[in-house]
Parts: structure tokens; sequence; C-alpha cells
């Protein structure tokens, strides 16, 4: 399918990755230059050696330049399987590093992206940008260079072919960009009318089960037909247009050719050119157009990949250097005039409060008064657009992130499992905490019974919800026995009894740890030592 | 014996009206386009080596007219089977597509394990155009383009024709079908490690923020790490037969051509060819062998292709399960739900539970609990008349209704997404089943992937208008709090309750302040197996 993404040939930030892969690069341009100039070898050695046996010369003449024909392909062939390995390596190292600082990003601002975007990016998204580094981005070069040497060889062999191609070579981008600018707004406006037709059929399919408890499956299908035949008739009028500009290359590529062709004929008729060279200029000239055709070839290769590669760094964006270093002292957590917008939607209105050691704060208000938004503050994994947070008059900026969050113990409305055992979960920020340790946490966190060993699986499988909850607690637990302060509990999504974790907090307050605490329930509400309500006048 | 992908695409292209003469036509075009470039350099080699001989101008006019009309008609021919092909594939992809949806909407997908099955299917169908335009259109017009070009030399020089034959069968066909071959070993390597990666990286976003706050961050970070050198390194393996098979084409090409010159020299040495001819006979195989060139790439498209259709296969030949659609019950004053003894399971399983007995009354509201796996869903299929018991009885009276807990928002407006409920409602009647559902939405807003999102609430407030306009007065709710947060589950239970009225409700849930709501509670028993 065509794709237009709306920028130049070559997006600035794809070219500054590509520093990670400079030398494989280098070196695929450097192989394509190199095969160019083994490309006229084997022209020059082809013209010499046909005129040579069209004049009937014996076999013993053709001897040494076959012997180098043979050595030039056998050349050409070891490029060719350098110049693959090349494209793989350039395009793997790139990937990697993408890999790597996408999910770098995720980790360092977790939950901003829903996890099956992540995983169709992280695996076929950025596989589209093999074609790009491995094909799109060194034919760019190749474009250019490859031309040049091939043209000026057959300048210096014979200059009126050499002006044909001058003449029609600089055609070709100029044709190409009137094509482009005639159709775009045609190719868009159609593409976007074809899209909503395509993505029918995934919607249909994914409401499947609606329809089917409806009773109305079945009867879709005559609405598919529809959409089906209009969405051919659309995809066909959009490809009529932007099948047009491979047509104009195509076309000027092969009639130069034609036109060299005749004309080195005609000008051999009245001894204008040598026969030898009239062969050599016929064999060169359609390999000073070869690398101009394939980058449109793989223009449209690499669309994917360019597509994928920005949805990587509007992830990537979000990646700040690690700050920090400064150490924290004890003290309370304070919360100033702390204030999130995205946009013109104002998040969280502004809000302090302060939680002195071993004080447990409450936090409520309505769905959607920025309850999260609060706790992601808290915990460091957003910068408020106003006010701040600070333990001893150092922020999370200062201390860093890692620092900072040593402080707290969270455990979030549905605890996230790894896949595992339940004491791997427990031990997932304490790792050489032993069985007698995990198992007290497990009993003080309401689960006295629960299996060490019991085996976790994707998504909590394997634990309810309530079980899941206090494995999370647990894990909560044992953090502030290795030094952190405050742990802070968000109320859990599925209604759960709130008896357990009044129990928690109880053994907390003993340990002289400070908890902060939401919640919209009576109970715990009347627990808390205060309320502080958010979208209350502050 | 043809593979399971072969009969697929023959079948569709019976079931295309015009298929085979279409693809007959897609063929022969693309063939005259491959035809037609390497036709432009051996008849500009013919009228090069003629004018060397000096003839009059005349004698070369036809040979000139001829390199033209190559030139121009190579672009031309090209086009027009762009999108004579495009057109076959598209219609053999709109047959299949509705093959599989009438297959998928045949069977009852309630309570299965579907999410991912639904999601590739819409990929792996699309495959169907790539097996037309990238492998079936080239490798056939290849063929025709190769005999015709051994035909054609073949009047001049058998054995050096010969010799091109030879090269261009293991440049097109033999060194392509090696890579294929080879390649899906490695393939096969890389696909689980793909596999782990789309795991390793879903896995880690879900629980990225427990990750990050417990500082086991960096272990994640490493892990992937791993696994993508890994991967990086299955993928060289392939690359390594990739470019093995594209330099192997490049000693093909050199062999036809050299044996050419060798061949035809002697040939011209002796008298037997005349030596206009030579040229031809050298530069055309490098025509031939630049079309060829693209075919070792059609071969790893196909087996990409090969596991699409294979999967899409599977879910066309599974004999179906229940019943598809849901029956629909007349509306009712007196509905209710009773159910005596009831054994359920999916057709062909065991049953899950046994021994399942209760009756459910007009106004009155029954929570079902049990640990995952017991079967919850099983038997809302079942009351739903999805899939039939595998013993006892269940009978109902009235409409009966779904409220899942990931309803599907289709994209489009509001109003459309409520009348999934009563395909025949009026304006006022969406606008007044809205209203009841709690939900003051324009019915004309978009919803969906095109449009604005939804918070939970509100999807789940639309999913119940459906049920509101549709007149149903049996209504299963499927774990109605789940992925809400506690202030909207509560306003959302509020307003279930007091608007159900005489309405009976069947109450699937986990959530103790659900179970708390309903005026009789039924346990399931534990996962007799896992599904």
């Amino acid at each position: 399918m065509p794709r237009r993404t709306g920028r130049g040939p070559v997006d600035p930030r794809l070219l500054s990755h590509a520093r990670a892969t400079r030398f494989f690069l280098g070196a695929g341009v450097a192989a394509g230059t190199a095969t160019a100039a083994l490309v006229i070898v084997q022209a020059r050695v082809l013209a010499g050696a046909i005129s040579t046996a069209a004049a009937g010369m014996r076999r013993d003449a053709l001897i040494m330049p076959l012997a180098l024909l043979t050595l030039v392909l056998l050349g050409r062939a070891a490029l060719t399987w350098l110049t693959t390995w090349l494209a793989h390596r350039s395009a793997a190292a790139v990937k990697s590093q993408l890999r790597h600082d996408v999910m770098a990003a995720t980790l360092q601002t977790p939950g901003r992206t829903p996890s099956a975007s992540l995983v169709t990016l992280m695996t076929q998204g950025l596989d589209g940008l093999d074609g790009y580094y491995a094909k799109y981005l060194p034919q760019l070069v190749l474009a250019v260079t490859v031309p040049l040497f091939v043209g000026i060889s057959i300048l210096l062999a014979d200059w009126s072919s050499a002006l044909i191609i001058a003449v029609t070579v600089p055609l070709i981008p100029l044709f190409m960009a009137m094509v482009g600018w005639t159709t775009e707004a045609r190719v868009r406006r159609r593409y976007r009318y074809q899209t909503r037709l395509a993505r029918h059929f995934a919607d249909l399919v994914a409401g499947l089960p609606t329809l089917q408890v409806f009773g109305r499956a079945k009867a879709q299908a005559e609405g598919l037909r529809r959409t089906e035949d209009a969405n051919r008739t659309e995809t066909l009028g959009t490809l009529r247009i932007s099948f047009l500009s491979a047509l104009v290359l195509e076309l000027l590529s092969t009639l130069s050719v034609a036109i060299v062709a005749v004309t080195v004929g005609t000008r051999l008729v009245y001894f204008g050119i040598d026969f030898r060279t009239a062969l050599y200029v016929l064999i060169l000239a359609p390999e000073v157009y070869l690398p101009i055709r394939q980058v449109g070839v793989h223009y449209h290769d690499s669309a994917d990949g360019v597509a994928a590669a920005e949805a990587a760094f509007v992830e990537i964006d979000r990646l700040r250097a690690p700050s920090g270093g400064t150490q924290l002292t004890d003290g309370p957590v304070v919360v100033e005039g702390i204030t999130h917008r995205y946009g013109d939607v104002v998040a969280l209105p502004p809000t302090s409060f302060t939680v002195s050691p071993g004080e447990v704060v409450a936090l409520s208000g309505p769905s959607g008064s920025g309850k999260s938004t609060l706790l992601g503050a808290l915990l460091g994994f957003l910068v408020p657009t106003g006010g701040a947070v600070t333990v001893g008059g150092v922020g999370p900026a200062e201390a860093g992130g890692r620092e900072w969050r040593r402080r707290f113990a969270y455990v979030p409305q549905q605890p996230g499992l790894v896949a595992g055992t339940v004491a791997d979960n427990v031990r997932l920020g304490a790792p050489e905490a032993d069985d007698a340790e995990v198992r007290e946490v497990l009993a003080a966190a309401g689960a006295p019974d629960l299996e060490l060993e019991h085996p976790v699986g994707d998504e909590a499988e394997g634990l309810s919800a309530g079980e899941r909850r206090r494995v999370g607690i647990a894990r909560a637990l044992l953090r502030i026995r290795r030094g952190a302060h405050v742990l802070v509990l968000d109320e859990p999504t599925a209604g759960l009894d709130a008896d357990s974790e009044s129990v928690v907090v109880e053994t907390l307050r003993a340990s002289g740890a400070s908890a902060v605490i939401v919640s919209h329930r009576a109970a715990v509400l009347a627990a808390a030592d205060r309320v502080v309500r958010i979208g209350a006048d502050a | 014996m043809r593979s399971p992908w072969q009969r697929l695409v023959s079948d569709l292209l019976r079931a295309v009206p015009r298929g085979r003469l279409l693809l007959a036509a897609s063929v022969a075009l693309a063939a005259a386009a491959s035809g037609a470039s390497v036709a432009l350099l051996g008849v500009s080699a013919w009228l090069i080596s003629k004018a060397a001989e000096h003839p009059g101008f005349l004698e070369l006019s036809v040979a000139a007219v001829g390199v033209r009309f190559f030139g121009i008609s190579r672009g031309v021919l090209r086009y027009t089977e762009r999108l004579v092909g495009h057109d076959l594939a598209l219609r053999m992809q709109s047959a299949l597509r509705l093959r599989t949806y009438t297959t998928l909407a045949r069977t009852t997908l309630l309570g299965r394990r579907h999410g991912d099955l639904l999601v590739r299917m819409v990929a792996d169908v699309e495959a169907v155009q790539d097996v037309v335009v990238r492998v079936v259109l080239p490798f056939a017009s290849a063929v025709v383009v190769m005999a015709g070009t051994f035909l054609m030399l073949a009047r001049f020089s058998l054995g050096s024709a010969a010799v091109l034959l030879a090269t261009a069968v293991v440049a097109g066909l033999l060194l392509p079908a090696w890579a294929q071959r080879v390649s899906r070993e490695a393939d096969a390597a890389s696909v689980p490690l793909r596999g782990e990666l789309a795991d390793l990286v879903r896995q880690t976003s879900l629980v990225a923020v427990d990750l990050v706050a417990y500082d086991a961050d960096i272990a994640a970070l490493a892990r992937l790490d791993d696994l993508d050198a890994r991967l990086r390194a299955a993928e060289r393996r392939a690359t390594a037969v990739r470019a093995w098979a594209a330099a192997g084409q490049v000693v093909a090409a050199g062999t036809a051509v050299v044996a050419a010159l060798w061949i035809g020299g002697a040939a011209v040495a002796s008298g037997d060819l005349a030596p206009r001819l030579l040229a031809v006979l050298v530069l055309t195989p490098l025509a031939l062998h630049e079309v060829l060139g693209g075919l070792a790439q059609a071969a790893q498209t196909l087996t990409r292709a090969q596991a699409a259709l294979g999967r899409v296969v599977e879910v066309l030949d599974a004999v179906p399960v229940g019943r598809g659609d849901a029956p629909l019950g007349e509306a009712s004053e007196q509905p209710s739900v009773q159910v005596r003894e009831l054994s359920i399971g999916w057709p062909g399983s065991p049953a899950v539970v046994s021994g399942i007995s209760f009756e459910l009354h007009p106004g009155e509201s029954i929570a079902v609990v049990g640990p995952s796996g017991a079967g919850k869903t099983t038997l809302a299929a079942t009351v739903l008349g999805l899939i039939p018991p595998v013993a006892g009885e269940v009978a109902t009276t009235g409409r009966v209704g779904y409220l899942a807990q990931d309803a599907h928002l289709f994209a489009t407006t509001v109003a459309e997404n409520v009348r999934i409920g009563n395909k025949d409602a009026s304006g006022a009647q969406v606008a007044a089943a809205l209203e009841q559902a709690g939900l003051p939405l324009d019915a004309d807003r978009v919803v969906g992937e095109l449009g604005a999102t939804l918070s939970g609430g509100e999807a789940r407030r639309l999913a119940l208008s459906r049920l509101f306009v549709g007149s149903y007065d049996v209504l299963v709710l499927d774990e109605p709090t789940e992925h809400l947060d506690a202030p909207t589950a509560d306003a959302l239970l509020d307003d279930l309750w007091t608007r159900a009225g005489r309405r009976a409700l069947l109450v699937i849930t986990h959530d103790e302040r659900v179970v708390a709501r309903c005026d009789t509670v039924v346990r399931l028993g534990a996962a007799l197996a896992p599904r």
C-alpha cells in the first residue's frame, strides 16, 4: 500500500540514529560504488570481446578477455554478498538501539503507551526499518555516485551520448516532483477514505463476539460485501494515481536508453563512432538509470519503517538523561501547590499537604480528579507542570529517580506481577530476601497460606484478584523493611475487603513508617490521621 | 498433493468472477513487460551490430522503431500489469475476507480466548495479496520470459541458448527455492524468539510501574537486550542465506554471458553465426538475469505468506462450535431463568461444572461467583443459548441480553453503536436508551478507533444502552465493575440496580461489592480442567 509520511526523503532523526551504524552504511556505499566500477570494467571488457569475436578472430584471442570477465563477475558476486550482509548489519544495529531506547523510555515513564501498540512497534514496526537502512539509505547515496561515475566514463568514451544522458537524467526528478505535486492531494484524500473502508473488516471481526450476542453477526455479511466492493474500487483508484510515478520513472529511463541506442546506431552507419565504443555505451547506458529507479522502489518499501521509527521517536523523546546525585535526608514528604495539566486540560488542581514520619494520610476525591496523577508525581514518574514534591528540601530531579523512589513502597490499584512464582514477585525489589522473610511479609499482608512456589502466569494468572493484591502489599512491606519510609496504597479497582488493608495500616504504624492511601471508603478515611480532598479548594 | 495454501488460492481464484481470465491477463502483461526489457537490449544490440556493417539507413529503420517501441511499452505494460494484478489480488482478498467472516460468524466466540486469533486473522488474510502480486505473477511471468528468450536465441545458437536457459533456471527457480528452504529453517529459529520478544515487551510494559517502583527495571532492560542479541544472531543466519543466493544469481548471470561469448565467438569464427548476432547472444542474458534478480525476495515472501494462509485455512476448516448468533427471544412481562441440574461445557469438551440449579424471577438478581476458570462465562454462553447444555435444562422466558466487560465499540457514531441492540430503533428510542443508561452523549458523535475514545465507565454504559434499546429483560452482566475505578464502579452499580426495574439480573462477578447487592449467590465449583 502506498503511504505518505509527509516528510522529505530523509528524516534527520533517522539519519542521526544512523550514527550507530555509520561504519556499516559507509561500507555499504563503498561496496555499491565498487560494484559500479566493476560494472564499468565489465562493459569495457565485454565490448572489446564482442567486437573482437564479431570480427571473426580466433578463439585464442578471447581467452584473456574471458578470464578478465570471469574475475570481474566473481568480484561482483563477492560484492553482492558483502552488500547484502552490510545492509543487514546496519539495519540490525539501529533496530537494537531503538528497541533498547524505547524500552528504557517505557520504564522511565511507565504506562503511557498501550502495551499492544508497544508490542507491534517493537516487533513488526521496527522490522520495517530493514528496508530503510538496508536499502533506501545506501541507495540514496548510490543514486548520486553511480550515475556520476558511469556518466563520466561514458563521457570519456563518447561525449554526445553522455550529453543525451545528462539531459534526460535531471528530467527524472523533475517529472517525479511534478507527478507528486499534482497527485499528492488526490492520493491523500482517497487514501484516508480507503483506510476507513479497509478498517471496516478489522472492526467487524474484532466486534464479532459482541455482534453474536445480539444475534447480528450473520446479517453483517451483506454489509461487508458492499464495503469490500467499495474498498476495491477506491483502492484501485488510488493505485491508478500512485503507480503513475513508477510509470514516469520507467518510461523516462527506458526511453532514454532507447534514444541512446538509436542515436549511436545511426552514427555508427556514418562512421561517427566505432563499433566497440557503441557497444560500450549501449551496455553502460542502463546502468546510469538503474540506481535512480531503485530509489523509487525502495522508497515504498521503507515507508512502513519510517512510520514505525516516528512512533519510536515519540516514545524515546520522553527519555530524560538521568539526573540527581543529591542524597536525601530524613524528613517529612512535602507536597506544595502541586498541579498538572495536559495542554488545556487540568489533570490535577493545585494540591498541598505534608506527610510526617509515622503519619497516615488519606487522599479522596471523585473519579478523574487527579489522584493517579498525584501519585505519579509523588513517585517521580511524571514532572508536574506546577508546584513541587520534596523531602528535606530535595525533589526527585535533584535526588535522581532511583534514589527518590528508595523512600517509597508503592502498591498500585492492580499490582503488576511478573511471570514466575509468588516468591519471585515478593522479592522483586529485594532479590536477596530469604524464604522466611518472604513468608513473614506475606503473613503480614494477610496471605499466610499462599505457597511461595505457587506459579504466577501471564497477567497474574493463577492468583485471584485478592491474592494478587496481597502479594503486592507483601512486596511493599518487604521494601519498608529495606528502608523505605512511605507506603503508597492506591485503592484497588475490584472491591476487595478493606479489612485486611486496615490491618496492614495498623502494623505499619507500629513500624514508624508513614502512608499515603487513596480511597473513597468511609472506614479507611476514618482510620487516617488526616484526609486530603483533591478537587476541593486547596 | 497440493498444500493447504495452494488449495485456498485456487479456491479463491474460482470464487472470483472471471478470476482465471484476470490471472492469465496479468501473467501475460507481466511477461510482456519483462519481455520488453529483454527485447530492448536484444534489439538494440542487433541494431548496433547491423549498423557496424554500414548498411543503408532504411535497413535499420525497423530495428530503430523496435527499440523505441520496446522502450515505451515496458513502462506502459508494467503499469497495466500492476493494475490488473492488484485488481485480481483485491478481489481474492475480498472473497477471503467474506469467507473468513462468515465462518467465524457461525462459531460461538464468547468466552473463548479469541483476542489474538481475531487480530491475527485480519493481518493473515492480507497475505493473499502478497501471494498473487509478489509471488505468483513474478514467477509465472519469469517462466514465460525464460522460455520465450530461449526460443528466440535457440534459432541462432542452440548451445548458447541452452546454457542461458540452464543458468536462468538456476538463478530464477533453483536458487530462490533453495533460499526459501534454508531460510525457512533459519526463520523457524527466529519465530519463537520473536514470540518471546513480543511477550517480554508486553509483560514488561504491563508491569512497568511495578518494575520501576521496585528497582527491577535495569534487570528487565538487560533481559530485553539479551533477547535482542539472540534474535539478531538468528536473523544473521537468515541473511547469510539471502546473501549467498544473491551472489549465486550473479555467478549464474556471469556464466551465461561468458558461455555465450565462448560459444558464439567460436560460431562466428567458423562461419556458423552471422557476426551481427553475436552481440545479441551475449547481451540478452544480462537483461534476462536482471528480470530474475527479484525472485529470491519473492520466494521469501512466499514463506511468510504460506504461514499466514496456513493459519487462515486452520480457522476456515475448524468445526463450528455452538450456533454463532444468539437466538432472539420474545420480550416478556415475566422474565425468568430456570436452571435445573445443569452441566455446562464447550461442545466436544467434557463438562466444566455440573449440578447447577437456580431460579431467577422478575426483579431479582443472582450473583454467580467462583474462581477463574470455573466456567462462569461458559454458563453465560449456555444461558444465552449460544451453546447447548451438556446435560440438564435451561429454560428462559423473555429476551436474554449480555453486558460484556469488553463489549466492542464499532468505529461509527454513538447512535449506530446503540442500534446494535435494535437495528430499527428510532432516534428518539436511541436517545431514551442513552438517557436510561446514564450516558448523556451526542448520538452523532463518532467513537471507536476513528473518533474520540470513551472512558471505561462510558464504554460500559454505551454497551448497557444497547440492552435497553433492544428491550432485553433478562440481563447477564459479566464482571460489570472490572477495570473500573471504585467511584465509577459504584455509580454504575447504583444506576444498574435502580433502573433495572422488573428485569432479571444474572451477574457473573468476583467483586464483593457486586455480590453484596444481589439477592442470591450461586457458587460454581473449582475448575476441573483448565481450558
